[in-house]
């Protein structure tokens, strides 16, 4: 993150303006500024941040962070380069900025599921988390509450099921979609209001898959840990136990070592090119275009095998551990990867060309989906989605980790923010992958790939970019355990921007655009 | 008019993509004669997520590219739980899910089966005891076979549906 103090603590203090508040800044572990307020000076301040382009990444609870405060809500917000958190303590109630910074409304509402807290003036009451079903006044993060199934109600009446936002009007009529739907996905809930065939508005019912993932790492190791951010999406396994890593070393003040910084960066990048390559797949079946879609499954089905071939898991999963690698790789097994890369990248080349150069593909992806620039601080929206759409944040190149700040990607940027920009910067980002595994394992460090790490006290924010964007994790360790592990993955902010993107669409290209945003049902459910 | 002609009677050609595993093939072949025997030719699968990472449903999603291509096997995915023989269940089950799988299961045909794909599936896995998750796929549903895995590969999975169908003909 931010390397050099001065340069960091200046650029709070520009942020801040002039007054008191940017003397009581205090540097986190991580490059991160932490900064307690009192509830007079929380709207102001936040009104005042809101105004300088910040944009509120996080938002979440967590009990006794304060001495004699039960809960603390922590704003984390960010403006290139500069990551704040703004501590707000409370016993029960806080106000709501929703309207002043959109991207807080579903947080708020999940903080008012999991811990009971009361937002004045939210413009959205509803219940997020937790469904129909579960019991009135159940708030399961309280530490009091263990983790054990409540009392589930065993009927619902009518009257106390979800109520979607009626749209009235002449013509207006309404499509329920899932949760269980039609394809092999995962289950949400899509309400349309359609005219004719065009969607008039979509409202989205989440959550489905929540698993509790949150609670279930209170308590656990630091080990634990990273198996359980593996499993909060299957296809970011590495981008999340990786951004869970970040904040347990600096937590513990770890140094990983070079060579496992170098593995893990192959690593996180073959990622990559697996997720792009079976949602670009996976757009082209939406376009019956079966012979470019064969070609990008056919070399992710190579990608999970090398990965299998790597790691011993097709999902990278069980390497990534505190303090490096859980092992190294073999040196022909790494020779094995760098002659992958270089055909791969020869029939990705081809591939992409057929496709391009295919009407009616470009027919259908453009000008499809669009999701406008303006929706993306308010919303946060991040990632290829953000690129495609004039955004050029990049958590690599803002706030660098590992080796990132010398292996930075270069940013691309399209304008048009429909299906065919996000193809394409997924398209470069493939390439630019390549690219970089490729310089890696040209000069790869010796040396070992684990040194020993053991967090005990602390707390950390870390962010990572994963796939689908910006992913954002804080941990708490208190006693070498977690006391609270809150993430919030790219797909939970980049959902709301498929409520923007449909509008005035036609229903038949609601799973074009849905494929193109590449969001991951699990990652946001939690 | 010479170009459209020549375009009319050239030799189609589409881009040969080498995908061939000598283990599936011959993995497919068994499939394909357990299908026949057992389900008359094709064996309908709806799959259903009730609160997997998505790495399951991706591996099985996986079945479908050219490496497996499992229709030419007899599998067929179909998107109606009604028009589906198995069942294959994913994720741990949560309290979100609960009554939208069993609604799934409901309005499947007799005879069905249900199969747990993936450890969360089978027993719960790493969600085991989350207030949010009822435990593995048989808290909902009877399970008659459970493929584990974090997650289970896509020539895992097949395997299994093979043992599923021999075990069904067993049964018949």
């Amino acid at each position: 993150m931010v390397s050099d103090e001065g340069l960091g603590k200046r650029a709070v203090r520009e942020l801040l303006g002039p007054g008191g508040l940017s003397e009581q800044v205090t540097e986190g572990c991580n490059g991160e500024w932490y900064l307690r307020v009192s509830e007079p000076e929380f709207l102001p301040l936040v009104t005042s941040l809101a105004a300088r382009e910040c944009a509120l990444i996080g938002l979440f609870c967590t009990e006794h962070f304060s001495p004699g405060a039960p809960f603390s809500l922590l704003y984390v917000l960010e403006k290139k380069g500069v990551l704040l958190v703004v501590v707000l303590d409370t016993a029960q109630s806080a106000p709501s900025i929703a309207r002043l910074l959109p991207s807080a409304c579903w947080p708020e509402r999940e903080c008012r599921d999991g811990f009971g807290i009361a937002f004045e003036g939210s413009f959205d009451e509803r219940r997020l988390l937790l469904h129909e079903t579960y019991p009135d006044d159940y708030h399961p993060l309280k530490k009091c509450v263990g983790n054990v199934p409540p009392t589930m109600k065993s009927s619902v009446e009518p009257s106390a099921e979800y109520p979607f936002r009626g749209v009235q009007g002449d013509g207006v009529y309404q499509i329920p979609v899932g949760p269980v739907h039609a394809g092999i996905i995962e289950p949400g809930h899509f309400r349309f209001s359609v005219i004719g065939e065009k969607i008039f508005n979509l409202e989205l019912r989440m959550f489905y898959k929540h698993r509790g993932i949150e609670k279930l790492a209170e308590g656990r190791s630091q080990g634990d840990l990273v198996r359980i951010a593996e499993a909060v999406s299957g296809d970011e396994s590495v981008a999340n136990s990786v951004a869970c890593c970040i904040a347990v070393e600096k937590i513990a003040g770890t140094h990983v070592p070079e060579r496992a910084w170098a593995l893990r960066t192959i690593l996180m990048e073959e990622e990559r090119i697996g997720s792009h390559l079976g949602d670009q797949a996976g757009m082209l079946v939406d376009v019956a275009f079966p012979l470019g879609a064969s070609q990008f499954a056919v070399i992710r089905e190579e990608v999970f095998r090398m990965n299998a071939l790597l790691t011993g898991s097709r999902f990278l999963r069980g390497m990534i551990v505190p303090g490096g690698l859980s092992r190294d790789i073999r040196t022909e097994d790494l020779e094995a990867l760098r002659l992958f890369v270089r055909q791969v990248r020869k029939r990705y080349r081809t591939g992409l060309k057929i496709v391009l150069s295919t009407a009616s593909v470009i027919d259908r992806f453009s000008p499809t989906g669009v999701v406008r620039r303006s929706i993306l601080r308010p919303l946060n929206i991040t990632g290829p989605t953000a690129r495609a759409s004039g955004g050029n944040g990049d958590v690599r190149v803002d706030h660098p980790y590992g080796i990132y700040s010398r292996h930075s990607p270069s940013v691309r940027a399209l304008h048009d923010g429909d299906v065919l920009s996000r193809f394409t910067v997924r398209a470069s980002e493939i390439l630019d992958s390549l690219d970089l595994i490729e310089r890696l394992l040209e000069s790869l460090p010796e040396g070992p790939v684990r040194v020993a790490c053991e967090a005990k006290d602390g707390y950390a924010l870390s962010l990572v970019e994963s796939a689908r964007g910006q992913s954002l994790c804080w941990i708490w360790i208190q006693n070498g355990v977690v006391e609270r592990y809150k993430v919030r993955t790219a797909s939970y902010c980049n959902w709301l921007a498929i409520e923007h993107a449909v509008q005035g669409e036609i229903v038949p290209d609601f799973p074009l655009i849905n494929k193109s945003l590449n969001l991951s049902y699990a990652g946001t459910d939690m | 008019m010479v170009n459209v002609l020549s375009c009319l009677l050239k030799r189609k050609v589409t881009a040969d993509v080498p995908a061939r595993d000598e283990e599936i093939e011959a993995l497919g072949r068994e499939i394909r004669r357990e299908v026949d025997a057992v389900f008359g030719g094709s064996l309908a699968i709806r799959e259903l997520d009730t609160g997997s990472d998505n790495a399951a449903e991706i591996e099985i999603n996986n079945l479908t590219n050219p490496y497996y291509d499992v229709e030419r096997f007899g599998i067929t995915f179909v998107a109606s739980p009604r028009h589906a023989d198995v069942l294959l269940v994913t994720g741990a089950v949560t309290h979100n899910m609960a009554v939208a799988a069993k609604k799934t299961y409901d309005a499947m045909p007799s005879p069905k089966f249900v199969v747990a794909v993936g450890d969360d599936a089978c027993t719960g896995g790493i969600f085991a005891g989350s207030y949010a998750v009822l435990g593995g796929a048989e808290k909902i549903v009877p399970v008659d076979l459970k493929i584990p895995g974090n997650p289970p590969a896509p020539k895992e999975i097949l395997s299994g549906l093979l043992a599923l169908m021999r075990h069904a003909g067993r049964t018949r």
